[in-house]
């Protein structure tokens, strides 16, 4: 039994005024273990903020199952049942916006043990640890969240979610808000939490080289449909999806050299969610594209273990990429310029 | 096309709205202390001919009661007939409601023409004497009452320099009035080819409309320069600097996304001046629609009251759907 | 001072389009030393250079886009220093000879276009509108002309979308039509401000490869603003790092990333890195955390560096050429064999 276990989720919004609907997610399934991260990743449109959502309960599916440690979610009303609050937890994308401008960084952190119940000296020193977990520094907790960086935002932000010992936190595109320095730290820290605490994540993100760093499981959504799922280092390195791969070489890593030198350019944009394409979403912009591309939606197919992909010709896209990672290749070069001036071991 | 479907679509609902208005100043008018039939039959009415009075005019029945009889009557075109002036109310509003709409028009279109070129002005140069004049100008004019501003115009006007006619009414009585047509004595006079009486409802028309307008243009100047101000702060403002377009062409844009709150304030001061020109138009003896529901609502006078309200009503639901219909025609996101 | 020493440079440079001397931008506060927003920055570009500018949000990357383009939001000022574009000093030009340089011979490329554009003009009459006052075409010819420059920027169905308001258009194709308004009259340099921030990104690889092939096909000068230094090390000629509107290091590009010598570039670097080591030494990992902004005595970066000496408190470092065309402003840069 998995910790979370989504099953064919749908989640359609209806447009007010109007007989269509957002398609936001289709038919989408994956689990989470503990102490595991799952990526999911996507642009604009691909319905992975949706199913953050959902997963939260803060918005109910159209269908599909959700369950937590077995247990049947089914809407929100029993993600607020007493054994399972704070369980679940959420960061946000925009630090600025999900802090409370009036308040400071202490009431922040303290807020999910209020709603709990937490007897007042339990929380000032959960306040505390949870700060100095996240590296937040004692002075800051009497400011307020417009007198430090963004970077310290999130960091009150994920204090915020940790403070109820969670099991499952959703990251909606944490660092997406931030500077690339910022960034980095920002991912350093989620992973740290995770080796302590076996907190398990479900990260959502367009930022490839933070997904490479912190998941152990990628799936990759387009449309609001997984096209491709499977264990981080084999989804860098052997790609499968065309998508996936013209995600992966639209990283510019900061090496000249390093290029990667992918044959599969889409064209055009995302279309819209409302008015879906036939089979294959992504047929339109594939310039693998072939007939069955457009009269039925290819199936799902184990190309590995646990490497789901949703292409006819994932054959042929995984032969167009050999030795794919860039990703790999590029660290070795950086290992080189940043031991400069490193103390040795 | 789609927007004839949008006009039909608004249409449907002014009947509804029209109704609604009526009812809520009905039970609004019964709240005010005052018997007509006390009124109409004096001192020394007796008791009797009072409780035959009000029974003839249905005021022995419950409100609501009242409201049904009165509401199918104006569903057949009779607004019933004023006490006072012993006229139907239809014609009496026939007279007074264009006088009124001619006063409040002009005066709108000099505020508009005094406001729109100070803000603008003011918003482009934040440090140049026109902002120091728009500035000082809101400030005063903001400040003044009408009916004092009206008075001190006739005083230094009228009776000093004795460069205006009399405040006494829409054209002079030795003035033969052009036959009434659309109820404006300017349009009317005009149709008719009677120069004199054009000159003289002009003359009139000069220190009301000045009155109004001067005051008035305080709101508009506001509205203008606040939000030019912000569309020349925007980023297509900025865009469109970047790009070297000259100053005449980026206020020329910003003015064009200002006018919606233009149009808005222009609007919203109509509605309220067709009875917000009242205290103007008592120191004119203006006769417009204001002033004879004032008298109706002093005098417990009911049908002249409710017939204003109504004109009045529907001219706002008119004004509105202008309104919304020009934002259709400027701004494309709105279509 | 600073018209002598830009020319000497010139001399030595005759290819360089654009010479930014010592430019400072100050904004003044009331009972307060004045916040400099930019310090003392000198930089040259060639032509048909791509000089990309990285920094933080905040470091005072977009202003020197704006000083050079002398739309420093008020009360900022310019307060030294010399700008020279084709021969004249921007920093001293009248409002009127400035706004013909504006969009005709330095354009700019910006991000969210959307939110920049007109929202009540159609795409073709905004980009006909900078022919025509550019120009003097006239009305047909310059519709004729917005036509062709939506070609050029491959935007699918510009017949139609010449007459498309901004809203109608998705992000990617609203910043096709900014590129195409920057391209409209031909210039000779292009100040592109973190044009592809809010692109998709695989959107963002089409928008940037569009850039690059028009520049280079016209020889146009470029400046790219941008706070990911991953896209500059694909997209530019030589980069610039920018820290609390000071130039930190500039190198051409292949010396750039292959010997990055002031910390804060290592460290820009360092947060791509997977070396678990290499990533907490630079990115300084287990101090908690205050704010930790620029400093104002001796170096501004200080205060984030896992480098810092007591040298570094109290002196200011100055931009020192440690190779030839390799600048960084260091008291201690990072050394390698």
């Amino acid at each position: 039994m998995s910790l979370l276990e989504i099953q064919d989720l749908v989640q359609h919004f209806p447009i007010a005024g109007s007989k269509s609907v957002v398609r936001a997610v289709n038919e989408v399934s994956f689990s989470l273990e503990k102490g595991e991260t799952l990526a999911l990743v996507g642009e604009s449109g691909s319905g992975k903020t949706t199913i953050g959502r959902c997963v939260l309960g803060l918005i109910r599916p159209t269908a599909g199952r959700i369950s937590f440690r077995g247990i049947d979610l089914g809407g929100s009303k029993t993600v607020r049942s007493p054994d399972l609050r704070g369980k679940l937890q959420l960061v946000f994308q925009e630090p600025t916006e999900s802090l409370n401008p009036r308040q400071r960084v202490f009431e922040q952190i303290d807020e999910p043990l209020r709603a709990l119940k937490v007897p007042r000296p339990d929380r000032e020193k959960k306040v505390r640890e949870a700060a100095r977990r996240v590296g937040l520094a004692e002075a800051l907790l009497d400011r307020y969240p417009a007198e430090v960086s963004m970077g310290l935002q999130q960091r009150v932000g994920i204090a915020r979610a940790m403070i109820s010992d969670p099991e499952v936190v959703v990251l909606d595109e944490p660092t997406s808000a931030l500077d690339p320095t910022a960034r980095a730290e920002i991912i350093d820290l989620l992973i740290r939490i995770q080796r302590d605490l076996g907190t398990a994540y479900l990260f959502i993100s367009h930022d490839l080289s933070a997904v490479r760093h912190i998941s152990h499981r990628i799936a990759v959504l387009y449309l609001g449909k997984i096209v491709e799922q499977g264990p981080s280092a084999t989804l860098f390195a052997q790609p499968s999806h065309p998508y996936s791969v013209a995600l992966l070489s639209s990283v510019l890593l900061p090496n000249p050299r390093i290029r990667s030198g992918s044959s599969i350019r889409l064209s055009g944009e995302i279309p819209s969610p409302i008015n879906l394409p036939p089979a294959c979403y992504l047929a339109g912009r594939c310039p693998l594209a072939i007939e069955p591309c457009r009269s039925a939606m290819p199936p799902v197919e184990t190309v590995a273990p646990n490497h789901d992909v949703r292409c006819y010709r994932h054959g042929e896209v995984a032969g167009l990429v050999p030795d794919f990672d860039s990703f790999a290749r590029f660290q070795s070069e950086a290992d080189r310029i940043l031991s400069a001036g490193v103390p040795a071991l | 096309m789609q927007m004839l479907a949008y006009i039909g679509r608004r249409l449907i609902f002014v009947g509804p709205q029209l109704v609604g208005i009526l009812l809520v100043s009905f039970l609004l008018l019964k709240l005010i202390p005052g018997d007509p039939a006390v009124m109409m039959l004096g001192p020394f009415a007796t008791d009797d001919g009072l409780a035959r009075l009000r029974s003839e005019l249905g005021l022995d029945r419950s409100i609501f009661e009242q409201f049904d009889i009165y509401l199918w009557r104006v569903i057949h075109g009779d607004l019933g007939s004023s006490w006072q002036t012993t006229m139907p109310v239809t014609s009496d509003l026939a007279q007074r409601f264009p006088a009124t709409l001619e006063l409040v028009t002009l005066s709108l279109l000099l505020a508009l023409a005094i406001g729109m070129p100070l803000g603008i002005a003011g918003a482009r140069n934040k440090t140049g004497i026109l902002r120091k004049i728009a500035d000082y100008y809101g400030l005063v004019a903001g400040a003044l009452p009408d009916f004092w501003f009206a008075l001190v115009l006739i005083f230094i006007l009228y009776t000093i320099l004795g460069v205006a006619p009399a405040p006494l009414g829409r054209i002079d009585f030795t003035v033969i009035p052009p036959p009434d047509v659309t109820g404006s004595l300017l349009i009317d006079s005009f149709i008719s080819g009677n120069w004199a009486a054009l000159g003289n409802a002009a003359g009139h028309l000069v220190l009301p409309v000045l009155t109004l307008g001067l005051i008035n243009a305080a709101p508009i100047l506001k509205m203008t320069q606040s939000t030019m101000e912000r569309m020349l702060e925007a980023d297509f403002s900025r865009y469109a600097e970047m790009c070297g377009l000259p100053p005449k062409v980026v206020a020329r844009k910003a003015l064009r996304n200002s006018l919606p709150s233009v149009i808005t304030i222009v609007s919203v001061l109509y509605g309220f001046l067709i009875g917000g020109a009242v205290l103007v138009e008592i120191v004119f003896s203006w006769g417009g629609a204001g002033q004879y529901a004032v008298q109706g609502v002093l005098n417990a006078d009911l049908n002249p009251v409710m017939g204003f309200v109504l004109y009045s009503a529907i001219l706002s639901l008119v004004i509105y759907l202008l309104v919304d219909l020009i934002y259709f025609a400027i701004d494309p996101r709105t279509r | 001072m600073a018209t002598t020493s830009a020319k000497t440079s010139d001399d030595n440079e005759p290819a360089a389009i654009l010479a930014c001397r010592n430019v400072s931008v100050e904004f003044p506060q009331y009972g307060a030393a004045a916040s400099v927003a930019l310090r003392d920055v000198s930089l040259n570009l060639r032509a048909g250079e791509v000089l990309g500018l990285v920094g933080e949000s905040g470091s005072g990357k977009t202003m020197l886009a704006r000083a050079i383009m002398r739309l420093v939001p008020p009360p900022g000022e310019i307060a030294k220093g010399s700008i020279h574009f084709d021969g004249k000093n921007l920093a001293e030009l009248d409002q009127e000879s400035l706004r013909k340089i504006r969009g005709r011979d330095i354009a700019m490329i910006i991000s969210n276009p959307r939110g920049e554009l007109d929202p009540l003009q159609t795409v073709g009459q905004q980009i006909a509108s900078v022919l025509r006052h550019h120009l003097d075409l006239d009305r047909k010819v310059a519709r004729d002309r917005a036509l062709d420059l939506l070609k050029q920027v491959s935007i699918p169905d510009p017949q139609r979308r010449l007459d498309a308001y901004p809203h109608e258009l998705s992000g990617g194709m609203a910043q096709r039509v900014v590129i195409a308004i920057a391209l409209a009259c031909s210039p000779r340099f292009i100040i592109s401000d973190d044009a592809t921030s809010g692109l998709d990104v695989t959107v963002q690889a089409q928008v940037l490869e569009l850039i690059r092939s028009l520049v280079s096909e016209r020889g146009t000068s470029m400046m790219f603003i941008t706070r990911d230094i991953g896209i500059t090390a694909h997209y530019c000629d030589r980069i610039a790092i920018i820290y609390a509107g000071e130039i930190m290091e500039i190198a051409e590009r292949a010396v750039f990333f292959d010997d990055p010598q002031h910390p804060y570039t290592v460290l820009l670097l360092a947060a791509f890195a997977q070396n678990e080591r290499l990533r907490r030494y630079w990115l300084g990992e287990d101090k908690a955390r205050e704010n930790s902004g620029p400093s104002p005595v001796g170096c501004s970066f200080q205060n984030r560096c896992v480098r810092v000496r007591e040298r570094c408190r109290t002196d200011h470092p100055a931009l020192i050429e440690r190779q030839p065309g390799h600048l960084v402003r260091c008291h201690y840069p990072v050394e390698r064999s």
